[in-house]
């Protein structure tokens, strides 16, 4: 679905709470969310059960989504990520009642995601197959780099390397 | 390993969601004082999240998008998403009326209590306030808040962030005129392998209580 379609839909769900137009986003999003947290090692009660969360922040926080400042999946992704933050805190014998770090965790992108898509295209051009697939692995679903040797059948140190060459090529474009 | 790829380092772990607690703090109050942080966290955001567009979806079982129309669920976290929030004063409040402990003249600290072996502190400094040279067992990470200082390697000014490790050697100095209020983070002590290993590793661990 492109940006456009799911930004509309973010509109109908904060301005009419459309429940329709959230049955949209959900069987759109959920099946990727579900699937990035059972990537991230989590069993399928658990998954699910962020899933559902992430979906209902959705719901609940449409209105706080600004199209000006980011696109939705990204919108959508930095959401999972930081109830998979807050998880990984929980499952340290975390008390229930203890707070809840996502409110202190960085939210408002001060920056327009457009001002910065020229950086983002020139970074996917740079990047050939490989290195973006590092990229995948190793920050996307977090997988440790002697995992990584395994699944690739190449040596711990020539992953370590080439992760390591791969983020020195995306710094030129960073700054 | 130059000090660039140790800050982008710490961003792409942010962006990724694989820093423990001191650090996400630490990185989301970085973010929130530097824009060109910022702008490099929503760069490694968007790659990330474009991994989401091409993932091999797999479909909850049990769940339907009713289950998510659940305003209960959803109102847990709704006080909490403040737009340009900064957050840090949440956490400790405002910096007047910290419980600052004193350690020497001029030079006062106060403890975040975070669950991580990594210790998160403020730091504030009284103008013209210096701090013996010195170096670090661990790396340490210093964020300005407000102020500035200068060392070695020049001046830190609001936002600016600063990592040191076991090769760095420097003699700070808060602003004359204004003092300074810094984050900082040093990891976690040294765990010791070997012979004696266990013997120190206990002397670490008893040391913590009276830390």
């Amino acid at each position: 679905m492109e940006n456009e379609k799911l930004v509309e839909l973010a509109k109908k769900i904060s301005n009419n709470r459309d429940e329709k137009a959230f049955s949209e986003v959900f069987d759109f999003l959920a099946p990727k969310i579900n699937a990035y947290y059972l990537r991230n090692n989590m069993s399928f009660a658990q998954s699910e059960e962020l899933t559902q969360e992430v979906l209902s922040t959705i719901w609940t926080k449409a209105n706080l989504f600004n199209p000006e400042r980011s696109k939705f999946i990204t919108w959508s992704f930095t959401i999972a990520r930081n109830k998979k933050i807050d998880l990984q805190r929980k499952n340290k014998n975390r008390k229930a009642e203890d707070e809840d770090i996502r409110q202190f965790l960085y939210q408002s992108n001060k920056t327009s995601d457009y001002e910065i898509q020229s950086s983002i295209d020139k970074i996917k051009q740079e990047l050939d197959e490989n290195q973006k697939k590092l990229i995948k692995m190793s920050f996307f679903e977090q997988k440790t780099h002697k995992k990584i040797a395994e699944e690739l059948e190449i040596p711990l140190g020539t992953v370590k390397s080439r992760i390591r060459s791969t983020l020195t090529k995306m710094q030129k474009f960073l700054s | 390993m130059n000090i660039s790829t140790h800050k982008n380092e710490l961003i792409f772990g942010y962006s990724s969601g694989s820093l423990r607690e001191a650090k996400s703090l630490f990185v989301s109050m970085y973010l929130y004082l530097n824009s060109v942080a910022a702008k490099k966290a929503s760069i490694f955001d968007n790659i990330l999240a474009e991994n989401l567009i091409h993932i091999d979806e797999v479909a909850p079982k049990k769940l339907n998008y009713k289950d998510c129309i659940n305003d209960d669920i959803g109102e847990k976290f709704s006080s909490s998403t403040k737009n340009n929030h900064n957050p840090l004063s949440n956490l400790v409040g405002d910096f007047k009326n910290i419980n600052w402990k004193s350690v020497y003249k001029g030079f006062k600290e106060f403890n975040i209590p975070v669950n991580d072996s990594d210790d998160l502190k403020l730091i504030k400094m009284d103008p013209g306030t210096s701090v013996p040279l010195h170096s670090h067992n661990g790396k340490e990470y210093i964020l300005v808040l407000d102020g500035s200082f200068h060392d070695e390697y020049g001046e830190f000014k609001k936002g600016d962030l600063q990592i040191n490790d076991q090769k760095i050697k420097h003699h700070p100095t808060a602003s004359k005129k204004e003092g300074c209020i810094c984050l900082s983070i040093t990891e976690s002590d040294v765990v010791f392998f070997g012979k004696f290993g266990s013997a120190l590793n206990l002397f670490t661990f008893i040391k913590s209580f009276f830390k």
